[in-house]
């Protein structure tokens, strides 16, 4: 495992897409060699006392070569915000590569369905398993075209991208799960990653329940360190008692294992 | 070249003692984790090494393995955060088989967190951790709830003084009494402390408050209430540090808010024999490795020999 490290960081670039989503590439060598599918970083870009505590991001993409690490951040709250009006240059303190890689890539065919943010989390997975060879059909989808994220990473590292979007304005109208299904009934899939919405998670976790696919989910959690020292994390187990941690056990977990909120 | 000014050189030219007593054991420095807020593995080691620290210390452990409370167990909140944890625990078996020899292998000091639900299990609790002779110091989290009464045992005068009895009274181990500062005046509770027999004290524990997710209008933690920490809480608890300076003698390890040395030496200034980092951990790893090294300068800046000089220095006389 690639021990993460605390550094202060660089800001190499601020783009904001779509709207309400800002890209930020951030210089860090050793975060950037050290990376992998699925993990994060946790991001600070103040020294105030409100917000105190570091954010969690996905690593979208990391380029070793480079030494710069790329985060797709959604505009919630207060944290957020402050990182997506940072300056290039700015400094900002990460840690990281935190939460475990994904290092089984013995599928034949994975699907990627997201939603929102949920794009960021995924990126980098397609990029791994492409490079391997291996495919990938991706499910994009959105409330409606002009909030489609990371459209055009996942049209790189994909053999295929399916728009959903809930109003129609582009792609199939309706619900991702649907281009899911039609996936795995026409043989093209055994695995599915998910993330960043419920009713993907959901589906995904009664898909691999019935047997008919891998289903993995890349979990969220109000997170105070994303290193194990606060508990604060905490993911109920399926089928057992007690918790795991979404920053030490996570991010991503095998669908069946956790239980999935309503 | 200019004369020296050697009252100045001879002060800056040892480097000062960071070295401090609590309760018979030597602490090489002043500075430790807060129980709960800092893990000793291999992520943490690759930081700094915890070798480094004045001691160490576990998350609580209760006899029984517990789970923890419902998500979300955590909420920032202005300079603070709020966690109702629960305090999740492999129970003392495990602790004592896989966690408490990884402790001991460090070198610091060792202190060894614990709490009961009842009279029977703290005393259980206690005589075991002393049975496996890898523990330095005990430490007694005494804001954990009490289950017939449904209140912490720290939270009475009569329960605290029950309790920290009747450990003192089991073991040889110097005890650690923690204090919750969600009480009328914790100077009293610190005398009680004292009385009963802890050889120290630990002060301060969260103070109990609540946030609401105005998303979800609902309280933001899954327990409802939690406990705040962070720096929005130190000058309550440098105030706590003080009172109990004034009226006891035994040594104080002080904490809340500590987020690097000024903060520190504010509570060795109180009165504080050795200071705590909590929740600042989470925000920069480095916050206790720092804290060490700005006590060492600020001793020697303002000509110092040892930070024992200083302990409880803010009082006036
Ligand atoms: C492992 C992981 C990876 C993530 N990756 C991404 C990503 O790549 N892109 C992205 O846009 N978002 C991602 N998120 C969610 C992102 O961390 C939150 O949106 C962000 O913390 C909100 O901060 P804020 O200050 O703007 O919001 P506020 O609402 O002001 O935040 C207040 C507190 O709540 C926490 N919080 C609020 N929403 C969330 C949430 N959804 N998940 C976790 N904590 C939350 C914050 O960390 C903070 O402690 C990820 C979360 C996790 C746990
Ligand atoms: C996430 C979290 C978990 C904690 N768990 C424990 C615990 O298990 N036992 C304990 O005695 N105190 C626990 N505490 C309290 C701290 O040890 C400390 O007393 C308090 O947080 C004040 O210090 P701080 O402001 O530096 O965090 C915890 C605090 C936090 C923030
Ligand atoms: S975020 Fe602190 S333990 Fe996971």
């Amino acid at each position: 495992m690639a021990v993460p490290v605390y550094r202060k960081a660089t800001l190499v670039s601020r783009k904001e897409s779509p709207r309400g989503y800002v890209h930020l590439v951030i210089r860090e060598e050793q975060i950037a060699r050290t990376a992998g599918p699925g993990q994060f970083v946790m991001v600070r870009g103040w020294h105030t006392g409100d917000p105190i505590l570091p954010r969690p991001f996905d690593i979208v993409l990391a380029d070793p070569l480079k030494g710069v690490f790329r985060l797709c951040i959604k505009v919630e709250g207060k944290g957020t915000r402050l990182l997506s009006t940072l300056k290039k240059g700015s400094s900002l303190y990460v840690t990281g590569p935190l939460g475990k890689s994904i290092t089984e890539f013995d599928s034949a065919g994975t699907a990627l369905l997201v939603r929102g943010a949920g794009a960021a989390a995924v990126v980098f997975l397609a990029e791994t398993l492409s490079k391997l060879k291996k495919p990938v059909y991706t499910v994009l989808s959105a409330s409606t075209k002009s909030r489609l994220v990371c459209r055009a990473l996942l049209e790189e590292f994909s053999n295929d991208v399916f728009i959903a979007t809930d109003d129609g304005t582009e792609g199939y109208h309706g619900n991702g799960t649907d281009i899911l299904d039609q996936l795995i009934r026409e043989g093209k899939v055994d695995t599915v990653y998910t993330c960043g919405s419920h009713r993907f998670a959901r589906h995904v976790k009664a898909l691999d329940l019935a047997g008919k696919v891998k289903g993995y989910l890349f979990l969220e959690g109000n997170m105070g360190c994303g290193m194990g020292d606060c508990h604060g994390c905490a993911v109920k187990k399926d089928g057992q008692d007690g918790y795991f941690l979404v920053c030490m056990d996570g991010p991503v977990f095998r669908s069946r294992s956790v239980v999935v909120e309503p | 070249m200019r004369m020296q000014d050697f009252s100045r050189d001879r002060l800056t030219s040892v480097s000062p003692d960071l070295s401090v007593d609590i309760a018979g054991v030597r602490f090489p420095n002043p500075v430790m984790p807060a129980s709960g807020a800092y893990e000793v593995d291999e992520i943490h080691d690759n930081f700094f090494s915890p070798s480094e620290l004045g001691a160490v210390i576990n998350k609580t452990i209760f006899l029984h393995p517990r789970p923890g409370n419902p998500p979300p167990r955590i909420w920032e909140t202005p300079c603070g955060m709020l966690n109702a944890i629960g305090i999740p625990s492999d129970g003392a078996e495990v602790f004592i088989r896989d966690k408490l020899p990884a402790l001991r292998r460090l070198g610091p000091p060792v202190v060894v967190s614990i709490a009961g639900e009842t009279m029977e299990e703290w005393i259980e609790l206690a005589e075991r951790i002393e049975a496996t002779g890898m523990a330095d110091l005990l430490e007694l989290n005494l804001s954990c709830p009490n289950l017939s009464e449904g209140i912490p045992w720290s939270t009475e005068e009569k329960t605290l003084e029950r309790v920290v009895s009747a450990v003192v009274s089991r073991v040889k181990l110097p005890v650690i009494a923690k204090l919750s500062p969600v009480v009328t005046d914790i100077a009293d509770m610190a005398r009680t402390a004292e009385r009963a027999g802890a050889a120290a004290l630990s002060m301060i524990n969260t103070y109990k408050g609540m946030a609401i997710d105005i998303k979800k209008k609902r309280p933001a933690l899954g327990n409802i209430t939690g406990g705040l920490s962070g720096p929005a809480i130190r000058p309550l608890a440098v105030w706590a540090v003080y009172s109990a300076h004034e009226v006891v003698k035994i040594p104080i390890i002080g904490m809340g808010g500590i987020d690097g040395p000024a903060a520190a030496i504010e509570f060795l200034l109180a009165g504080a024999s050795a200071v705590a980092v909590g929740m600042y951990n989470f925000i920069d790893p480095f916050t206790m490795k720092r804290t060490i090294e700005g006590i060492r300068t600020y001793l020697a800046e303002e000509g110092y020999s040892s930070v024992r000089e200083i302990i409880g220095l803010a009082h006036v006389k």
